[in-house]
C-alpha cells in the first residue's frame, strides 16, 4: 500500500543548530500516528515543514508516493494537508466565519468576497461539530476555548483534509471539548483521512493513536505500535531518548 | 454588544463620533455665530477633503500594523512634478497627472518592498522618506514655484469654480440616497433568502433614514451657499466629491475583496495569516501602492486648490493624516479600524482648526490644542475598547 504521507531523511537547521536531522515517518489513510517528545525536539519544525510553513533543507516528502513540492502553506494546503496549530491561526479581530475561510474565501462571479456562500457554509460546518455555536458573527477574540477550537478544526472538515496535523489539539480544551475533539479524530479516522497528532497527553496517545514516534534533539529516537508500548515506556523514552528494546520498533512495509 | 441589533463596538463608536462633531459645531456657532452657515461648512468640507482622501488608505495601512510617515513628502513630491510638467514643460493636465502617478507608484513600491521583503520597519523606512521625498520636491522644479492656469484641473481643486452647481448636487444626493436604500432592501432580502436572522425593520429603515438625512442635508447646505456675483449657488464641491468617491471606493476595497480581508487578517495576527496561506509580504506592497494612489490623487487636489505646485506643499501632512485615522477609531497595534472613522477623523480636526480660527484663537494655541485632542482622543479609545472587552495588544 502507498504511504499517504512520506517524510524521507528531512533535515533542517536554523542557523547552527539542527531543529531537524535525518527524520523519516510514514502515515497510511485511515491511521493517527503520534508524534511525542519534548518541547524542542523537532516536532513542530517538523510538522511546520508538511504544512508549508517552513522551508525544508534537503530531503524529501512524498505524498501518495509522489514528490511533493511544498513551498508554501498553499501548496501544502493544495495536497490535502490541513493543518490544526497549537495558536490555532486564528485573526482575533475577524469573525467565525471569516477565519473558517482565511486564505481561502469563496468569491462570486465577479471575484468578491461571497459573505452568504461562506456564512451558510460556515453555519453547516461549525454546526456538524457544535450544535450550539450561534454566535458566528462576531470577532473570535470573544469566543470561548472549545469555539475557537471549533472553528480552527472546521477548517479541515470543511477543506475535507486527506491528512490532518493536529499541535496539541487538546491542551486548552475542557473534558467536555477533549470529547468532541476525540470523536471527531475516531470520526475522520474512519472516513480514511491519515493524522498526524502532536501531543504531550498520555491519554490522547493511549486513546486515539495507532502507531507513535518520540523524537529527541531533532532526531526519532523510536517508532512504534502504540499497543505494544506502556504508558511508562513511552515517558521513559521521551525522557531518556533511548528507544525500548522488549518490543520491535514498526517497519514499514 | 447587542446582538439582535447586530451593532458592533465599532458602529457605536462612530455614532458617539458624529455625536461629537455635532456638539462641536453647536458649540463653535454658540462661541462665534459664524460656525454653521453654509460658507463656513462649504469651506470646511472641501478643505477637509486632502487630508481626509490620504487618510482612508492610512487608515488601512494603519490596519496591517504598518505605518507612512512620508504621505505629506510624497505628496509635496508629486504635487510638484505634476505641476512642473504642466507649467514648464507645457504637458496637458491628464498626461501630467499620470506623471505623477507613476513616480507615486514607484516610491509606493520601494517602500513597500524595503518593508516587505527585505523587513526594514516602515516607520524607519518612512521617516527616510519623510526627509528624502520632500528634499526630491525642492529638485523637481529647482524650488521655484510652478503656477498653473488650465481651468479645468483649477476646478479638481473646488474654490469659487470648482463646485457641481445646484442641479447637479441634487441629482447626486438622490441618486446617493436610492442606492443607500436600495442596498439596504436588497441586504435584508439576500439575508431572508439564506435564512440568517434579520435585524428589526424599523432599526434598518431608521439607519437609512438617518443616513438620507445626512446625505440630503448637506447638499441642501452646499446648495444654499450663493456668491452674490454668481446666477447660481455653488453646491457640492468638486474636492468633497472626489473625497466621497474615495471613501466609497477603499470602503469597498475593505470590506468585499480578499485583499481587504487580508489586510485586517494580517493585521489581526501577522503570523497567523502567514500560516493559512496569505501572501502577506504581497498584500504589503499593494497596500503602499494603494496609499500612493490615493496621495496622488490628494496631490492633484491639494496643487489645484493652490493653484500652484511649490515645495513646501503636504509639510507636516502625515501629522494630519495619521491623526485623522486614530482619531477615527483605529489601533495602532493593526487589526481595527474603519474607512468611514477616518472621515469623522478628519473632521473633527478640522472643525476644531476651524473653529478656534473663527474665535480668534492664536496659531500656537491652536496647535497645543489639536495635540491635546488627539491624545484625548486616544485615551477614550483604549478606555473604550477595554470596556467592550477589547483586546489592547
Amino acid at each position: 500500500m502507498t504511504a499517504l504521507v512520506e517524510i524521507q531523511n528531512v533535515h533542517k537547521a536554523f542557523g547552527g543548530v539542527h531543529a531537524v536531522e535525518n527524520v523519516s515517518l510514514q502515515l497510511h489513510p485511515g491511521e493517527v500516528v503520534a508524534v511525542l517528545g519534548h518541547n524542542g525536539a523537532g516536532k513542530s519544525t517538523l510538522m511546520k515543514m508538511l504544512a508549508g510553513a517552513y522551508p525544508i533543507d534537503s530531503g524529501e516528502i512524498l505524498v501518495n508516493g509522489h514528490a511533493a513540492k511544498i513551498a508554501s502553506p498553499a501548496d501544502s494546503q493544495a495536497l490535502g494537508i490541513e493543518t490544526i496549530y497549537q495558536t490555532l491561526a486564528l485573526a482575533d479581530n475577524l469573525d467565525a466565519v471569516q477565519n473558517l475561510f482565511l486564505g481561502r474565501e469563496l468569491l462570486t462571479r465577479f471575484g468578491l468576497l461571497d459573505d452568504d456562500a461562506m456564512e451558510q457554509a460556515a453555519r453547516e460546518t461549525f454546526h456538524r461539530l457544535n450544535p450550539n455555536f450561534k454566535n458566528i458573527r462576531v470577532p473570535v477574540r470573544a469566543l470561548s476555548g472549545g469555539q475557537r477550537q471549533v472553528v480552527a478544526i472546521s477548517r479541515a472538515l470543511y477543506f475535507k483534509a486527506r491528512v490532518l496535523i493536529m499541535d496539541e489539539p487538546c491542551a486548552a480544551l475542557g473534558p467536555e471539548e477533549t470529547r468532541m475533539v476525540h470523536e471527531l479524530v475516531r470520526r475522520l479516522k474512519s472516513e480514511g483521512v491519515g493524522i498526524f497528532l502532536i501531543t504531550h497527553d498520555m491519554p490522547d496517545v493511549f486513546g486515539l493513536s495507532d502507531r507513535l514516534s518520540v523524537m529527541k534533539n531533532g532526531k526519532v529516537v523510536g517508532t512504534y505500535r502504540t499497543t505494544d508500548l506502556t504508558e511508562d515506556e513511552v515517558l521513559a523514552m521521551i525522557i531518556g531518548g533511548k528507544p525500548v528494546a522488549r518490543v520491535e520498533q514498526w517497519a514499514p512495509q | 454588544m447587542n446582538s439582535k441589533l447586530q451593532i458592533s463596538a465599532l458602529d457605536l463608536r462612530l455614532s458617539l463620533m458624529a455625536a461629537v462633531l455635532v456638539v462641536m459645531a453647536v458649540v463653535f456657532h454658540a462661541a462665534t455665530g459664524t460656525f454653521l452657515t453654509p460658507e463656513n461648512l462649504y469651506n470646511i468640507a472641501q478643505q477637509t477633503a486632502v487630508v481626509g482622501i490620504v487618510a482612508t488608505a492610512i487608515t488601512l495601512v494603519i490596519v496591517a500594523r504598518q505605518i507612512d510617515l512620508s504621505v505629506g513628502s510624497v505628496l509635496g513630491a508629486v504635487g510638484v512634478l505634476i505641476a512642473w510638467l504642466m507649467y514648464s514643460k507645457n504637458w496637458g493636465w491628464i498626461s501630467a497627472s499620470l506623471a505623477g502617478l507613476a513616480m507615486a507608484l514607484a516610491i509606493g513600491l520601494y517602500q513597500g518592498w524595503l518593508t516587505a521583503v527585505l523587513g526594514v520597519p516602515s516607520f524607519v523606512v518612512t521617516l527616510g522618506g519623510l526627509m528624502s521625498f520632500r528634499g526630491a520636491a525642492f529638485l523637481v522644479a529647482d524650488g521655484k514655484t510652478q503656477p498653473i492656469t488650465d481651468a479645468t484641473f483649477l476646478a479638481l481643486g473646488g474654490g469659487l469654480d470648482g463646485a457641481l452647481g445646484p442641479r447637479l448636487s441634487w441629482a447626486l444626493g438622490i441618486v446617493l440616497v436610492a442606492l443607500l436604500v436600495w442596498s439596504g432592501f436588497a441586504r435584508r432580502a439576500r439575508k431572508r433568502k439564506h435564512g440568517f436572522p434579520l435585524r428589526p425593520l424599523a432599526f434598518d429603515l431608521a439607519l437609512m433614514a438617518g443616513f438620507s438625512i445626512v446625505v440630503l442635508g448637506f447638499v441642501g447646505l452646499m446648495n444654499a451657499y450663493r456668491l452674490e456675483s454668481k446666477p447660481e449657488a455653488q453646491g457640492v464641491p468638486i474636492p468633497v466629491l472626489i473625497w466621497g468617491v474615495v471613501v466609497f471606493g477603499i470602503s469597498f476595497i475593505a470590506n468585499r475583496t480578499r485583499f481587504g480581508r487580508y489586510v485586517f487578517a494580517i493585521g489581526g495576527n501577522p503570523e497567523a495569516a502567514q500560516l493559512v496561506g496569505i501572501p502577506v509580504r504581497r498584500v504589503t506592497i499593494k497596500l503602499f501602492m494603494l496609499l500612493a494612489v490615493m496621495i496622488t490623487v490628494a496631490a492633484i487636489v491639494a496643487v489645484a486648490r493652490l493653484n500652484a505646485g511649490t515645495n513646501s506643499l503636504g509639510t507636516g501632512m502625515e501629522l494630519y493624516v495619521i491623526a485623522a485615522a486614530v482619531i477615527g477609531g483605529v489601533a495602532l497595534s493593526g487589526g481595527s479600524g474603519t474607512v468611514l472613522g477616518s472621515v469623522l477623523g478628519a473632521l473633527m480636526i478640522q472643525f476644531l482648526d476651524s473653529g478656534m480660527l473663527l474665535m480668534d484663537v492664536s496659531i500656537g494655541s491652536r496647535y497645543v490644542i489639536i495635540g491635546q485632542v488627539l491624545i484625548v482622543a486616544v485615551a477614550f479609545d483604549v478606555l473604550y475598547r477595554r470596556w467592550t472587552g477589547e483586546r489592547i495588544a
